[in-house]
């Protein structure tokens, strides 16, 4: 029966993330009297639904193998978002042709990323904080001085609630559950995990590891493109820093989420569960009214114990 | 290394001699600049460059250029700082990454006989000038406002960057003003890193779990991102002390409009780089000046809202360039 629970748990490492969720929520409601739990939720959807879409990304990069991360993202927001921003000029019938071109300049970023590892066979970490550079340049000249405002129909419709739940939540509840569908039943999903179990069986195997590399690196900008864009409609307007803090953000989400750090693993659920749960530590920690020393601190600490546990509980590879 | 830093310092100690006004015309003045990624620091850079490149022309230095780090590392600009003083610059000016990691290299190039000033981002080293903003008091006139309003009840504090001297700065001004006003309380206080959408996010975070917010303490490009959370949560818009951020000043043009609404708005302009500049020219010049100097803090009012939002450019921050005799009157006047 144990057993059989643990076996439940270990093929779910997800799990840990929610349960976090569900105890730091817990905490903050209690801290403040009871006050505001329905809120709490809503703003924590809300704001999950951008980090859960640049994680998906990410994972998705991660998954590859070691060594694969987008450290481009921040800078692919900032672009996006500008870009986005200046193809709608604030006029309600330019959105669809903005959202294309923020997801546009995202896949080139993206494809230009792969052409940087494949090419001039430069290790990604290095790829993608190369090319952040050059689209942060790209961003700033583009995007210099000014800050454009969205079109009042698309502010309106991505702070807008559906039955309560806010439609940013839904955008990103879909786009997970799509990518969920594509790493487990198409032959580009399944030849990402391949790819990040071993790149050399994957190849011998007949599969096409390089198309597949470059499709990955050009969803994490093409999403990472769309939530720029998003960003700026919920936010007022796009500006240059908008991105800064999801690129250590993915990079947790993915790993709390469970998803195997070495690749071969991806764990979309936890996406979910940990965009959750980073948002509530914060809100937690910002309620408690402890110094902001302390306040890394136990952040810190509370990060290092839900890997901890989730790993340990998971089998050797 | 030490001989050739050695017969630097007496090639230019030579070279210094007869440094005397108008003697300036062949000198080269640096920037130093650790980070471009806000709307702050590019409206900074661009002062810098509006004002040095007119300094040029009339034949004040032989040159300014000015040179942004790209990865936000002390590291980095200490190794910056030490090509400029290879590359011959006469002075330097810097907004430093850190108070004290650069003070290293802000030595060699003291020891090279190179003027070196630092504003905004200061560093301690005794060596260097000092520009600095009384942050504090960035903080306590916040409390000043909302006392002279008549303002009772909850405040929010939006901070800035956890662990930067100038989030602890304007922090303990708004503290000691609150403390010493028995009708205002801090109820809760989140760190919007200066930033509108981290500042939106964290409000949004917090306000469900706090009573009725009178007044919102902030600290300068979070004011919009504050004000966007709680109309999102369908919340009354307080009264939040905005930080001369185009956006924040159009949002309170509107308000003020459409509603009456009332604020005050207070940073410190990014033309605090062409003060620094001139500071540095005159060094250059022969002046003595203080080791210590302090900016003006630039504010916007109720009544004077509309000029000012007219002076500042889209997305920019409110805006002072300082030409010399500007400079040369600001320090008469801290000599007193």
């Amino acid at each position: 029966m144990l057993a059989a629970l643990r076996g439940r748990i270990a093929a779910a490492p997800w799990i840990w993330s929610f349960l976090g969720t569900a105890a730091t929520w817990l905490v903050t409601v209690s801290i403040s009297g009871g006050r505001g739990g329905e809120e709490i939720i809503s703003a924590a959807l809300t704001f999950s639904a951008f980090t859960v879409l640049v994680s998906l990304g990410q994972m998705m990069v991660i998954t590859t193998g070691p060594g694969n991360v987008d450290l481009s993202i921040p800078s692919v927001i900032a672009l996006s978002s500008a870009v986005a921003m200046l193809v709608m000029d604030e006029r309600a019938g330019m959105i669809v042709p903005g959202l294309a071109a923020a997801v546009a300049a995202g896949l080139a970023v993206g494809g230009a990323n792969y052409g940087l590892i494949r090419l001039l066979r430069i290790p990604p970490i290095i790829a993608t904080l190369s090319s952040s550079l050059v689209v942060m340049s790209v961003a700033i000249v583009l995007g210099r001085g000014l800050k454009i405002k969205p079109p009042q129909v698309f502010a309106d419709a991505v702070t807008t609630k559906v039955a309560g739940v806010p439609l940013l939540a839904i955008v990103a509840l879909a786009a997970a559950v799509a990518i969920a569908f594509v790493l487990e039943r198409t032959l580009y999903g399944r030849t990402v995990s391949a790819i990040g179990q071993s790149r050399r069986i994957a190849r011998l195997a007949g599969l096409d590891v390089e198309r597949a590399s470059l499709l990955t690196y050009m969803l994490s900008g093409g999403l990472a493109g769309l939530t720029g864009a998003l960003i700026a409609g919920f936010s007022g307007g796009n500006s240059l820093d908008q991105g800064a803090e999801y690129l250590l953000l993915t990079i947790a989400v993915v790993v709390i989420g469970g998803t195997s750090v070495s690749g071969g693993r991806a764990s979309v659920p936890g996406i979910w569960g940990a965009a959750l749960f980073m948002f509530l530590i914060v809100t937690m920690l910002n309620a408690s009214g402890v110094s902001p020393g302390l306040r890394m601190l136990i952040t810190g600490l509370i990060i290092i114990g839900v890997i901890a546990v989730g790993g340990s509980e998971r089998a050797p590879r | 290394m030490k001989a050739l830093a050695t017969a630097t310092t007496v090639l230019l100690a030579i070279g210094a001699v007869p440094a005397s006004a108008a003697e300036t015309k062949d000198m080269k003045i640096a920037l130093s600049n650790n980070f471009a990624g806000n709307s702050w620091r590019q409206a900074m850079l661009k002062s810098w460059e509006t004002v040095t490149k007119q300094a040029v022309a009339d034949g004040v230095v032989a040159e300014a250029p000015a040179f942004t780090t790209s990865e936000n590392q002390a590291t980095e600009q200490a190794a910056q700082i030490q090509n400029m003083i290879l590359q011959g610059y006469n002075a330097i000016v810097i907004d430093a990454a850190s108070p004290t990691a650069l003070n290293g290299a802000i030595r060699q190039a003291c020891d090279a006989g190179i003027v070196v000033v630092t504003f905004d981002g200061i560093a301690t080293e005794p060596c260097a000038y000092r520009i600095a903003v009384d942050f504090k008091k960035l903080g306590g006139m916040q409390v000043d406002y909302f006392k002279s309003r008549g303002i009772k009840g909850n405040l929010l504090e939006v901070r800035g960057l956890a662990g930067v001297f100038v989030d602890d700065e304007i922090h303990d001004g708004i503290e000691a003003g609150v403390k010493a006003d028995p009708d205002l309380k801090i109820v809760g206080s989140v760190h919007g890193n200066w930033t509108q959408t981290v500042a939106q996010k964290e409000v949004a975070g917090i306000l469900p779990t706090l009573p009725d917010v009178a007044a919102v303490a902030t600290q300068g490009g979070d004011g919009f991102g504050t004000a966007q959370a709680f109309k999102d949560a369908g919340r009354k818009t307080p009264v939040i002390f905005l930080g001369n951020r185009e956006d924040e000043l159009s949002w309170w043009k509107q308000q003020k409009d459409a509603t009456g609404y009332q604020t005050m708005s207070a940073s410190i302009a990014p033309g605090s780089s062409t003060f620094a500049f001139w500071v540095a020219k005159k060094l250059l010049a022969g002046e003595k000046l203080p080791q210590d100097m302090v900016l003006p803090i630039t504010v916007v009012t109720q009544d004077n809202l509309e000029d000012q939002l007219k002076h500042t450019e889209k997305g920019s921050v409110t805006n002072v360039e300082y030409k010399e005799a500007d400079v040369s009157g600001l320090l008469a006047g801290l000599k007193k």
